[in-house]
């Protein structure tokens, strides 16, 4: 494990702020909010992304680590997804 | 045979890590019905943007800024403890903890003063979600604290992985949050 090198932490802090002003302002926007609430879930998309490919080391585990963290992540997916037809389309 | 705690039973991976990850797999499951329901119930019924107008963006926003950067204290706790600096592990373990301590309080006073306005969790649909997704989620930070304040009180650490399991589960937490946010609050 330690025979790679770390990512700048500092630096990963410092664009996670960053985007968290960036979503705070994009909630601000004015007009449409589709763009708005698009732009929200970018920044904290990623945010996510950050943390979870440099914090939480992502980016050097082998490929049964990210196939045991994106599995549910489908699954959620599709379970939003799959619910569309009955909560949301149906209005 | 026995296996010590750095023995590798899948080439490259320490065991304790996939026990983690799959432990978070079911966590992302747990908080993911509650975000899936939100998401649905919440296009299907026209959105609630009046209700939501009633929570304190700019309390979640400094609440948000607090575990962004407990995030930072405990992965720095972590390369400390890698590089064999007990003292330096010590000081960002604890910060941690009081930052995750600081969410929780705020959180605290956020909930005192929307309950004193009238919103309960029988207030309606959108105040059922919300206390239940936060409440949970505060629940997890308690856990959080928790186990860091049991690798803190525990003394000198010999294996710097535990802390890197630790870290694991307080990230995920961070990411649960980074998603609540702009749910809740922003969109």
């Amino acid at each position: 494990m330690a025979s790679h090198g770390r990512p700048n932490y500092v630096a990963i802090w410092g664009w996670l702020v960053a985007l968290m002003i960036a979503g705070l302002a994009a909630s601000f926007l004015p007009g449409a909010r589709g763009l708005a609430v698009v732009l929200i879930f970018a920044t904290a998309v990623a945010k996510a992304l950050l943390v979870a490919l440099n914090y939480m080391h992502l980016k050097f585990e082998p490929r049964l680590i990210y196939a045991i963290a994106i599995v549910p992540v489908l699954f959620l997916l599709v379970l939003t997804v799959a619910l569309f037809p009955d909560f949301v389309f149906s209005r | 045979m026995a296996i010590s705690a750095e023995a590798e039973a899948i080439p490259g991976i320490l065991p304790g890590k996939v026990g983690v990850w799959w432990f978070l797999a079911s966590e992302i499951m747990l908080f993911g019905g509650l975000i899936a329901s939100f998401i649905v119930f919440r296009l299907g019924s026209g959105g609630w943007h009046g209700e939501a107008a009633h929570l304190s963006v700019p309390i979640a926003a400094v609440n948000t800024l607090v575990l962004l950067t407990s995030s930072l204290t405990m992965v720095q706790a972590f390369a400390t403890a890698e590089r064999g600096d007990q003292r330096g592990l010590r000081t960002y373990l604890a910060l941690t903890i009081l930052l995750g301590l600081a969410f929780l309080g705020i959180k605290a006073y956020e909930y005192t003063s929307e309950i004193l306005a009238g919103f309960t969790p029988g207030t309606g649909i959108f105040w059922s979600f919300y206390y239940t997704m936060t409440g949970l989620h505060a629940l997890h930070v308690l856990a959080g604290a928790v186990v860091n304040s049991i690798l803190l009180g525990a003394g000198r650490l010999r294996n710097p992985h535990r802390l890197e399991l630790a870290g694991l589960y307080w990230h995920f937490v961070d990411v649960v949050w980074i998603f609540l946010f702009p749910l809740l609050y922003l969109a």
